[in-house]
């Protein structure tokens, strides 16, 4: 019995396990590996070529570029899609009129895919017939024709927007959660107080929701770190590089120009410096903890 | 100054009514407690006071000022949450400071009164840490110390004491009391703990399902309480209600008959069913020639300063409760004369009212 008990635990461990290894363990290695040659992709010959592929990287240009791209990205899509979220929250949470429906109006994108989204902003974008032009031009009253996405100095900004819409739903959910585990007699005690609506949520309501911030961010982080599907199908990278974001770069290097060592060499350094970015970030939740938990 | 009056108040939560149609006066300075059963409206009428709830229908004057419609900050009240409600973010002296901060008082200022309120409840040592790392006591006095530093006409506590340890509750009781005598300021104060009301109260506010059944000094509502429901909630052990009978005793003046037992009530009552109603204080264990009854001694509950002892009878299905000397000793099983004390009987027509 015990015995048998030991063995389907066993198994049941080794399934997940065998997964994370073959999924995440091994394209890793392979990374590391594969960053100190000059294998092209496909071709089974290839030499170690040591640092080479890693000083390659110190003088890239475009790398550069894209790190920079990649670190506006990151402010960004921490910045917008919280501030946005929270607002949105405390708005539908002192119940205005029709805040049900924004609440599934807002939370809706979540449900859709980068791919998805992606394209209906592509159509937002659309510089003869789309959305955002035709209502500029209403407004103005003048013709416009401004391709927003072909333009190297709006086309990062433009999916940076697009990608803000979809996590602000998020945001606002989980900051929605986070409001309702406000105890009721401490608003009540602002109330008693005096405290202006303002003074409620700068002094109180913002520094309670903050495990909730600390989710948001965590969670923009990541995903902004991942942040390569939605660019993908909005810009590549372009034009002239100028939406190119460090995963895109990976991606053009590897599986365009077939350079998969040095691809793998992008991949390994993005790697260390998204590790350090959570490690510090869990050392502030640490201290988050320590306050509420 | 600051009386707190509150004219035919009534708070409806959809069907049910929370408070019903109270009166009441509370002077200025008047130390006034709400004690009931959980559930009677309690808390809900501490609310509508405070402006947290607004009133169904009535009036609420403070200081002569119809308050009825005016928010909870611009009341002059004062409220001390049962669970304290400290912010978990701010230290101590941040807390206590709140209000002031909202005013955008000075911050020397700020940093005066709460260090002066601080040395008063004696919690100076603690302005730098957070309620996390303050005792339920400590926490209480945090609120407490919140509350007083705004100088309010009228204070507003809800269960203060209910979630401290039975120790910690007396000490704080006491600490409370001698803040009443120091503060020259109206209070309220809710609780379903009679020894609080009973020890604290100038006036004592009975409820029961939201209407007040009786409104007195501690000792009025213990000796002459209106109603069966007052004699029952005021003093613990409760007094004991035996089933009985108003019947003709000598020179036109009444007996309460109950099993065998014939008591002269010393005064005239019209006949019929009644309950008599008496003090587990005011049995006491009789020589055998004075005895009103005799009882079956059930349980015996050596309190140390007292016992209590259950008696069965034949004349009540349920246990009659006496409060008998340590030093007596009466043991389980035996059978002991009992004796009513005249001067303190209790009746209670069919409708509950005091006869
Ligand atoms: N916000 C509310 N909504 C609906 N019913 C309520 C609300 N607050 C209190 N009640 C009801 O009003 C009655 C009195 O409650 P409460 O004042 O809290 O009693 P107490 O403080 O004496 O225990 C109870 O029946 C309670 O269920
Ligand atoms: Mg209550």
């Amino acid at each position: 019995m015990e015995g048998d008990k030991r063995f389907w635990r066993a198994v049941l461990l080794a399934l997940p396990l065998a997964v994370f290894a073959v999924f995440v363990i091994w394209p890793l290695a392979s990374s590391f590996y594969y960053s100190f040659t000059n294998w092209n992709g496909f071709n089974p010959d290839y030499d170690y070529v040591g640092l080479d592929n890693f000083q390659k990287i110190y003088t890239d240009k475009l790398f550069y570029q894209a790190a920079i791209n990649t670190a506006l990205w990151m402010i960004a899509a921490i910045l917008l899609p919280t501030a946005l979220g929270l607002g949105l929250a405390l708005l539908i949470d002192s119940s205005v009129p029709g805040s049900a429906a924004f609440k599934s109006i807002f939370y809706l994108p979540i449900c859709l895919s980068a791919v998805v989204v992606g394209q209906i902003w592509v159509w937002i974008y659309q510089p003869d017939w789309g959305l955002l032009n035709t209502v500029l031009e209403a407004m103005s009253g003048e013709r416009l024709r401004y391709a927003w996405l072909a333009k190297p100095d709006t086309a990062l900004w433009s999916v940076i927007v697009a990608w803000s819409w979809q996590q602000t739903g998020l945001s606002m959910v989980i900051f929605l959660a986070g409001l309702t585990t406000i105890p009721e007699d401490l608003l009540e005690v602002c109330e008693i107080e005096g405290a202006t609506t303002a003074q409620r949520i700068r002094m109180v309501v913002i520094p309670l929701l903050t495990p909730a911030t600390v989710v948001v961010i965590a969670l923009s982080v990541i995903n902004s770190l991942k942040g390569f599907d939605i660019l993908y199908i909005m810009t590549g990278g372009g034009p002239f590089n100028s939406s190119d974001t460090l995963a895109m770069h990976m991606y053009n290097e590897s599986f365009k120009k077939y350079l998969m060592g040095y691809g793998s060499a992008i991949s390994v350094v993005l790697f260390l410096i998204a590790l350090t970015i959570i490690r510090v970030y869990f050392r502030q939740l640490r201290k988050v903890d320590e306050l509420y938990g | 100054m600051a009386r707190l009056v509150l004219e035919d108040v009534t708070k409806r939560f959809g069907a049910v009514i929370a408070v019903d149609a109270v009166d009441l006066q509370i002077e200025h300075g008047e130390f006034v407690v709400f004690v009931g059963p959980s559930g009677c409206g309690k808390s809900t009428m501490l609310r509508t006071i405070s402006g947290l709830e607004s009133v169904s229908a009535g009036r609420i004057l403070i200081g002569d000022r119809d308050v009825t419609h005016v928010a909870p900050s611009r009341r002059g009240v004062a409220m001390v949450f049962q669970s304290y409600a400290l912010f978990p973010h701010m230290t101590t002296a941040e807390n206590i400071g709140f209000g002031l901060r909202l005013a955008r008082v000075p911050k020397d200022e700020i940093a005066r009164r709460v260090t002066d309120v601080a040395k008063t409840l004696q919690i100076e040592a603690l302005l730098d840490r957070y309620p996390r790392q303050l005792s339920g006591g400590q926490r209480q006095r945090v609120a407490i110390g919140r509350s007083i530093i705004r100088d309010p006409e009228v204070f507003l506590f809800d269960e203060p004491l209910s979630n401290l340890d039975a120790a910690l509750r007396v000490r704080m009781r006491l600490e409370i009391a001698r803040l009443r005598d120091r503060l020259d300021a109206t209070m309220v104060y809710v609780t379903h703990d009679q020894t609080e009301a009973m020890t604290l109260a100038d006036r004592i506010v009975v409820f029961n399902q939201g209407h007040i059944e009786q409104i007195g000094a501690p000792v009025e509502l213990y000796d002459a309480p209106a109603n069966l429901f007052v004699a029952g909630f005021i003093g613990a052990p409760a007094m004991n209600f035996i089933p009985a009978e108003i019947e003709a005793g000598e020179n036109g003046k009444a007996n309460v008959r109950f099993g065998a037992v014939s008591l002269p009530i010393g005064r005239e009552a019209a006949e019929g069913k009644v309950t008599f109603g008496v003090r587990p204080e005011h049995l006491s264990v009789a020589a055998e020639s004075e005895h009103d009854f005799l009882g079956r001694v059930e349980i015996v509950e050596k309190l140390g300063a007292e016992s209590l002892v259950y008696l069965q009878t034949g004349f009540s299905k349920a246990p009659i409760t006496m409060r008998i000397p340590p030093e007596l000793s009466v043991h389980a099983g035996e059978e002991i004369p009992v004796r009513v004390g005249r001067k303190r009987l209790h009746l209670f027509d069919a409708e509950g009212r005091v006869i």
